[in-house]
């Protein structure tokens, strides 16, 4: 007994896509099983999930069946490959947000912004080191990232209310008063102005304050912020042209890039300041490895390239530059410091550079041992600060 | 686990088939009962014991009122018991917590809620065991010897967790003999594939949109509108793309279930919408309470009670939560109006209006039915009338249809007849019009088949929107 639609006569170009769709499902199926198991995704930087284990108590959890599905989405054949066509189809079908990214009119990628649950806590740890140090001066510079600064240059019609800066006068107006507090927004948003309406040519900066591919801000977007906290603790910044710019990357696939896996979208170039002067000696307590210079080359042909300032992540970083007296800084920070940094040396003797995420115990402790640290600066980005694991550790 | 996986669609299924074509005979059902309890404890290792539980019980009931075939009174016990069980194991698993709930707010006695997790597909199941009972009793159908072959229709897989509703009587025949053949592979296999393409490239699409139109701070009304337009998409590509899917696999396995959805989002009015959607559920609910009660052919009073039980009924299996209900009685509301005030005269207005009457209320309808928290409910309703000084139009509309438009061009069009139509033509002019439009559609289907493993592949965002009901 079969009714109507199977009587139907089926005939080849029936047949064809759906044994054509059945031969390539069973490809993949080989390929995923011949294939050798990757550990690690470049791209992603992340572990990739391994078959999980098997036995009772896992099957009975459910946690065999949701492992072995994270397994396979994982080790799925030609997994960038599927990511990359995905993000072109959205693309060239006019999606201008892709994951939570914009497609910036000038073909940058940036980051949204979301609606942060954790801010109480970051004011609420800022202003126990505030309270905790006994003798220094601290500073806060909360760091806008692209979404504000840029928001000239988000797509047409994008619905997106400046939240960051909305939170950044949060956060300022509620932590202690201990705290004098950076405006680097203006600033940022005043040189994003001057650059995207009359772009200098042959800069090597590109014009750019935050990189086209990542999350972070440029050097240049750096120098900007470092120009901000000279204003407020009273120092004459050091003009940029007097530092030594050299390209060091023109091939940067940052973060942003990374979700998107689509090279249509290019690369960045780094670009890294030097000054004649500097006599480092920069020194990471947990390797006791000591060196010369802020930068580490090695990262530059590795895909976190972001990472050849201040070598990736320690818990705390001392550096010393024989070049300038006395004075003494305590960096209480996220990545985003590790490009402002060496602007800093041509100003204090030492600096502290601390990773809460890493270093146990609470600076305050360390500064307050430390009596010629005269300056402690805290300096964050809204973007991954609400997310960041490090702020517990800020006391 | 669900259909639109990679691990369904690359291990679970080629294999079942595999197996299922290979093994001969009587044996398959057999493949087809551990694959499906396989399929079942995937996600729900413990409750697979209630399933099990349940259908035991049913399978029972059919044998003794066999048994009883001379007394009313032992086969209606028997029937009665049965019910009882059936109900009590629904109540509990998917209502205790909303009655307690309902108990602590109207009396002084708090009880703590029993915070029981809802055991996937019971809602389906259990109606379809319940039929089974009550088509016993009527002498409908016979009851079924083979407790394994029960078992096998209750759990299999294909309609176990998102329907259709399918009956005993339905596929009684077939879970003895049923003819597989070669076209109904393919045929099975080309429906399948496009239930899984409107589920990921359209349902899935549209719901991400949904997603960010929902939480939207500052949008105009048409927005507001748009957001559920959006839900409404979402709502029926995910919903009649799962019943393809199951009825495609159905067919492969040589199995007949009944259709689900008839573009009911081309609907004229209220009564046409709920002759096209989820039919295997509207006709439960005719055939199990509406006519047992006395349908229409009861007094005035009577018949409005069984109105308002049927439509209470039907927003309440939807899941615990009080806009169920009301988006239930809503729809009953609305039907009993055009029956009895203005369907007369709705019939008359043009075409294009009484299409677009229907969609606005099923649209409005499923503002209820998305939202179960009610100030989240009257958050969102006040911007559809503009209340908090929204404007009617903002360019923030053309940000979120801009993104979207390809996909919210083919959802709205495809949620129409077009394709049968189109299809009907094609034929109409002859063989070389048909050659060159299955050619087209080979390569279509193929890269958009390949586009929705990307989309697997890239999104974890697969989210399922049954697993309440």
């Amino acid at each position: 007994m079969s009714n109507n639609s199977d009587k139907k006569k089926i005939g080849i170009l029936d047949r064809i896509p759906v044994y054509l769709i059945c031969v390539v499902t069973l490809c993949f199926i080989i390929v995923f099983f011949v294939s050798e198991k990757k550990t690690f995704s470049q791209n992603e930087n992340r572990k990739l999930a391994q078959m999980p284990e098997f036995n009772f108590e896992k099957i009975k959890s459910g946690d065999f069946t949701s492992g072995f599905e994270t397994f396979v989405a994982d080790q799925f054949p030609a997994r960038d490959a599927f990511m990359r066509l995905m993000a072109e189809v959205e693309r060239i079908t006019g999606r201008k947000e892709i994951n939570d990214i914009y497609l910036a009119k000038d073909g940058s990628l940036i980051e949204r912004y979301k609606y942060p649950k954790n801010t109480a806590k970051q004011i609420d740890q800022f202003s126990k080191l505030a309270v905790n140090v006994e003798n220094a001066r601290c500073m806060l510079m909360m760091v806008p990232t692209a979404v504000s600064v840029y928001s000239d240059l988000l797509p047409e019609n994008a619905n997106d209310p400046d939240l960051q800066q909305q939170i950044i006068s949060d956060i300022y107006s509620a932590s202690s008063d201990k705290l004098q507090k950076i405006d680097v927004s203006t600033r940022l948003k005043d040189e994003a102005k001057k650059t995207v309406s009359e772009p200098l040519t042959e800069d090597i900066t590109g014009n750019r304050l935050f990189y086209r591919t990542d999350h972070h801000w440029t050097t240049y977007g750096a120098y900007i912020g470092y120009e901000a906290f000279c204003e407020a603790a009273g120092l004459t910044p050091i003009p940029l042209s007097e530092y030594t710019g050299e390209i060091v990357s023109e091939n940067f696939k940052g973060t942003i890039y990374s979700k998107l896996n689509d090279p249509y979208f290019g690369a960045d170039r780094i670009v890294s300041y030097s000054y004649p002067d500097w006599k480092l000696s920069v020194e990471y307590s947990d390797t006791e490895e000591v060196t010369d210079t802020p930068y580490n080359k090695e990262y530059l042909s590795e895909k976190d390239q972001y990472s050849y300032f201040l070598n990736n992540i320690h818990p705390l970083i001392t550096i010393t530059n024989d070049a300038v007296q006395d004075g003494a800084i305590a960096l209480v920070k996220d990545s985003y410091a590790n490009s402002i940094v060496p602007f800093l040396l041509a100003h204090y003797h030492t600096v502290y550079v601390f990773d809460t995420r890493y270093y146990k115990g609470g600076p305050s402790k360390f500064i307050n041992e430390h009596p010629e640290i005269s300056d402690v600066l805290i300096l964050y980005n809204m973007n991954t600060i609400d997310n960041d694991t490090g702020i517990g550790g800020i006391f | 686990m669900v259909f639109s996986s990679l691990t369904f669609l690359f291990f679970f299924l080629p294999a079942f088939l595999i197996l299922y074509y290979v093994i001969p005979g009587r044996a398959k059902n057999f493949v087809l009962l551990i694959f499906s309890l396989l399929f079942y404890a995937w996600g729900e290792p413990i409750y697979i014991l209630l399933m099990l539980f349940s259908s035991f019980v049913d399978y029972t009931d059919g044998r003794l009122q066999e048994r009883f075939a001379s007394s009313l009174v032992k086969k209606r016990v028997c029937l009665v018991i049965a019910l009882l069980i059936n109900f009590s194991l629904l109540g509990y698993f998917k209502y205790a917590d909303f009655s307690v709930g309902i108990w602590n707010a109207l009396t002084p006695f708090d009880v703590k809620l029993p915070g029981v997790a809802l055991p996937v597909g019971i809602s389906f199941y259990t109606f379809q065991t319940v039929s089974y009972s009550i088509d016993v009793y009527k002498g409908r159908i016979k009851a079924e010897k083979n407790y394994l072959d029960y078992l096998t229709y209750v759990s299999m897989f294909p309609q176990l967790i998102a329907g259709p509703i399918v009956r005993f009587s339905t596929v009684q025949q077939e879970i003895h003999s049923r003819e597989i053949s070669e076209s109904g592979f393919v045929s099975g296999m080309k429906r399948f594939i496009l239930g899984l393409l409107r589920k990921v490239l359209i349902a899935n699409q549209i719901g991400a949109l949904w997603d960010t139109i929902r939480v939207a701070d500052g949008i105009s009304i048409v927005t507001a509108w748009l957001g559920l337009l959006c839900f409404t998409l979402q709502l029926y590509y995910d919903f009649s793309a799962y019943s393809d899917m199951a009825i495609g696999l159905g067919q492969m396995l040589g199995f007949h279930f009944p259709e689900n959805f008839i573009y009911p989002l081309s609907s004229v009015s209220v009564t046409d919408f709920w002759r096209r959607w989820h039919v295997s559920l509207s006709t439960w609910f005719r055939d199990y309470v509406y006519i047992p009660l006395g349908g229409n052919r009861v007094g005035m009073v009577k018949h409005f009670r069984n109105i308002f039980v049927v439509w209470f009924l039907t927003g309440l299996w939807h899941g615990a939560s009080w806009n169920f209900v009301l988006w239930g009685l809503y729809h009953g509301t609305l039907l009993t109006l055009e029956k009895f005030i203005w369907g007369k005269w709705l019939k008359k207005l043009p075409m294009a209006l009484q299409h677009l009457y229907a969609i606005i209320i099923v649209i409005f309808g499923f503002g209820i039915f998305t939202f179960d928290n009610l100030s989240e409910m009257g958050t969102y309703f006040v911007k559809l009338i503009g209340i908090p000084g929204n404007p009617l139009f903002g360019t923030e509309f053309w940000w979120y249809t801009g993104n979207y438009l390809p996909v919210l061009l083919a959802a709205i069009v495809l949620s129409f007849p077009v394709y049968p139509a189109f299809v009907k033509k094609v034929e109409g002019a002859g063989t070389t019009a048909v050659n060159v439009v299955k050619t087209v559609g080979t390569v279509l289907m193929a890269g958009l088949f390949i586009l929705a493993i990307s989309s697997l592949v890239k999104d974890t965002y697969n989210p399922f929107l049954y697993f309440r009901f």
